[in-house]
């Protein structure tokens, strides 16, 4: 592998849609969701990142960063510990300079030091909502055969959910693309409409050169969002090019969408469709293999080492070190790292977040709809 | 600085007596309970007991096992000071040798350990599955003023005499010392982890280089010479789970003790003493609906259709729909197509078994024999394999080995 030359520095945006998940990051943040039985969101974009030959990743995170933080460690996971480049992490504040920002243009205007000084030609931005096993190498060539200035990633699918269904039109900006020939011609700015559209995967290459002009720029007119701020003035004038991809797209925009795409991978075509490209890193915990014992009964789904399975599991899957104990039931249940199921309990349609004891011969149901979420370290 | 003890753990061995599963690898990387390699125990005892300088010396097949040890990483083995090193024999001004046999391996390292001017060398075996606190081991050794100890089990005194036996005190010092002897006059069996106080294994290494007869082997040389000279050796009672895997049917019921932690006394699942390997990498493992798991140890990547009964599957195991698995360890990567029946046996990486293909079978009667695979073999459709069965080439659809 001579991809190692990449030229490109990669940026992650980890608070991205935060307000679109509130259970969820109530103790954490848009990356550091579990997801997939044994990762954490932002395992999905470092790892395509690491596995395309990018080797200098910077995360600017900017709140509630704690578990994220813990998560990386020094970046060794991914492969990210190097000499030149590797894994940093940019908590806000670093200096006098820098102020609080909202969205990625007022995020990279506290760090245009540090674009300043890196050698890299190109850069990618990303946000970590989505678990996607993406080439990034592949869109790079594309950029730089197109000859654009900007190039963004999308995926035609309908808008989902839970971005459709938020009143609040400031908890986030979401957009769909037009594209004529390859070109980007017009952004919409978190539209409502239904049916397949050219949906923005809020991943963009751009030149470190122009981007630090856009954003400094930017900045001087105290503008906040590299898209609804920037590039939505300068379509005529910048060369913006859209990049499809087809691969395997799971977005978290709700906690019922949470639930949903999680699910989804219970079915063997879509695992395989998110896994079977390059590897998925993620922190190593050295749990044992998962122990079944005599008279327990598991029936699809999908779980991660260091679970103890005595009762019945249907339909669910199962974070790291999860208990079940005998004669309880768990069916369509999404149970995050250490949660115990006490003996005799029956629950159906939950979210525990890690630590959660079910108590025993507890009864607690949620439904498809309507999911019952239970917080961190809390008793049942 | 001075390290107070390091270990030196000896993982020459051919493990010749696990056939098939050792063609390509030494018997310390052999794959155990789940995703472990049996050296793994060994190193995680190391990293727990507080022991941060290991050497390894290899011989036979290294290739896996130095790719697996890397940098030592997964044991928290990768240091500025200390740390894991492998050790292979290597060419000398004056010459170059294999290493001849234990205590050789050891004084062709005299300069590595002199790195680190220990006051102790703990000398351990890489093909045990143990979890052993070797700093209360030290703690012992240093209490009774030894300058010699090792780790003993009590054992059977019926099977005493297939034992290297230590003959002790009532203060637990070495009177004797029988290798495999007819009258056993004492049942504690020597483990084959050793700490010596390290001016006193120098002192006997150089002497034993110089003696034209020796097998330069700890049990057969330096042992008996410490003996000799009315050294102060001690014996240190070890009385958890220890199991030597060096035969197929040894391995295969370590693996099957993993799954009964109750009552084994081996358990995996301690959080306390935990077991480092190298991680796999693959997402969570998948249980279809159409699938039956009981009793059994399932891992990263493994994805099961069909019944897996009182087995241990290692990681990326495809087991497909209508294939029975019971009583077996089937090792990383390998796929168990439709309908095929693998009992009692062990199956090593990146086999390939056949729809409807018969390996092994519950055994009946006395015998407990267990049918093996090695590692990268095709087994054909509907092709039977015996329960005594050995195998390590493809075997043709509707074929039979037994």
């Amino acid at each position: 592998m001579v991809n190692s030359n990449m030229n490109t520095l990669g940026i992650i945006f980890p608070n991205s849609y935060d307000l679109f998940v509130p259970d969820l990051v109530n103790v954490r943040l848009m990356a550091s969701i579990p997801f997939a039985s044994r990762y954490r969101l932002i395992d999905f974009t470092l790892s395509s990142m690491a596995n395309s030959g990018i080797d200098t990743v910077s995360v600017v995170v900017n709140n509630n960063y704690q578990s994220l933080i813990d998560h990386l460690g020094s970046g060794r996971s991914w492969d990210l510990v190097r000499k030149n480049g590797g894994l940093n992490i940019f908590p806000p504040f670093a200096d006098k300079a820098s102020k609080p920002y909202v969205g990625r243009a007022g995020a990279l205007a506290n760090i245009l030091d540090f674009l300043q000084n890196q050698k890299k030609k190109y850069v990618l931005l990303a946000n970590s909502n989505i678990a996607a096993n993406i080439d990034f190498k592949a869109m790079v060539d594309a950029h730089v055969a197109s000859g654009a200035d900007i190039t963004m990633a999308y995926h035609t699918q309908e808008i989902p959910e839970g971005f459709l269904k938020a009143k609040d039109s400031t908890k986030g900006y979401y957009y769909t693309l037009r594209i004529d020939n390859g070109r980007v011609t017009k952004i919409f700015v978190n539209p409502k409409d239904t049916g397949i559209q050219n949906f923005c995967m809020n991943i963009l290459i751009v030149d470190r050169e122009l981007l630090i002009n856009l954003v400094t720029e930017a900045s001087l007119l105290g503008q906040e969002f590299l898209e609804r701020d920037v590039l939505i003035p300068q379509l005529g004038k910048l060369n913006v090019q859209g990049y499809k991809y087809d691969g395997y797209v799971a977005t978290i925009s709700s906690i019922k969408t949470y639930f949903e795409e999680n699910m989804r991978l219970l079915d063997d075509y879509n695992q395989d469709a998110l896994f079977s490209g390059s590897p998925i890193y993620t922190k190593v915990r050295d749990d044992s293999p998962t122990r079944y014992i005599e008279g327990a009964k598991a029936q699809n789904v999908m779980v991660a080492d260091g679970c103890l399975i005595e009762g019945e599991v249907e339909n669910s899957i199962l974070f790291r070190g999860v208990k079940v104990e005998k004669g309880a039931k768990v069916k369509n249940c999404i149970l995050m790292q250490d949660t115990v199921v006490e003996k005799g309990a029956d629950i159906e349609y939950l979210i525990t977040d890690k630590n959660v004891t079910v108590t025993a011969g507890k009864e607690m149901k949620g439904t498809e709809t309507y999911p019952v979420y239970i917080a961190k370290f809390h008793t049942v | 600085m001075a390290k107070e003890m390091i270990a030196m753990l000896l993982a020459g061995g051919q493990g010749s007596r696990l056939y098939a599963l050792t063609q390509k690898l030494a018997k310390p990387a052999v794959p155990f309970g789940g995703k472990y390699r049996i050296i793994d125990f060994p190193l995680s005892n190391c990293v727990n007991s507080g022991i941060d300088t290991v050497g390894i010396l290899t011989q036979y097949q290294p290739l896996v096992l130095n790719e697996y040890i890397g940098n030592g990483q997964p044991w928290d083995l990768d240091r500025l000071y200390g740390g894991v090193h492998v050790l292979p024999p290597y060419q000398k001004a004056s010459g170059s040798d294999w290493y001849k046999g234990t205590a050789n391996a050891i004084y062709q390292n005299i300069s590595f350990i002199e790195r680190y001017d220990p006051e102790y060398v703990i000398i351990l075996s890489g093909d045990q599955i143990c979890k052993q606190d070797y700093s209360d081991f030290l703690r012992f050794h240093k209490e009774k003023g030894a300058e010699f100890s090792v780790a003993v089990m009590e054992v059977p005194w019926d099977e005493a005499s297939r034992f290297g036996l230590m003959v002790t005190d009532e203060y637990d010092r070495i009177t004797e010392f029988q290798e495999k002897p007819k009258n056993p006059k004492s049942n504690l069996a020597s483990m084959g982890i050793y700490i010596f106080n390290w001016d006193i294994l120098k002192k006997y290494l150089e002497e034993d280089e110089q003696d034209p007869n020796s097998e330069n082997d700890f049990g057969n040389n330096i042992i008996p010479n410490l003996l000799r000279d009315g050294r102060r050796m001690y014996a240190y009672h070890f009385s958890g789970y220890w199991k030597d895997v060096g035969t197929i049917s040894s391995l295969w019921e370590a693996n099957m003790e993993v799954l009964d932690p109750e009552h084994s006394g081996i358990n995996l699942f301690d959080d306390d003493w935990k077991i480092y390997s190298r991680n796999s990498g693959m997402s969570g493992h998948k249980i279809s609906a159409s699938a039956v798991v009981e009793d059994s140890m399932i891992t990263d990547g493994c994805r099961i259709k069909g019944t897996v009964k009182h087995s241990v599957l290692f990681a990326g195991v495809h087991v497909a729909e209508g294939a029975v698995v019971e009583d077996a360890v089937v090792m990383g990567g390998t796929v168990i197509e439709a309908g095929a029946v693998v009992r009692h046996c062990i199956v090593a990486e990146n086999v390939t078994i056949g729809e409807n293909a018969v390996v092994g079978a519950m055994p009946t009667g006395e015998e407990n024999e267990v049918a093996t695979i090695g590692a990268g073999v095709s087994i054909g459709a509907g092709a039977t394999i015996g329960p005594k069965a050995m195998v390590s080439k493809n075997v043709k659809g509707g074929e039979e080995q037994w």
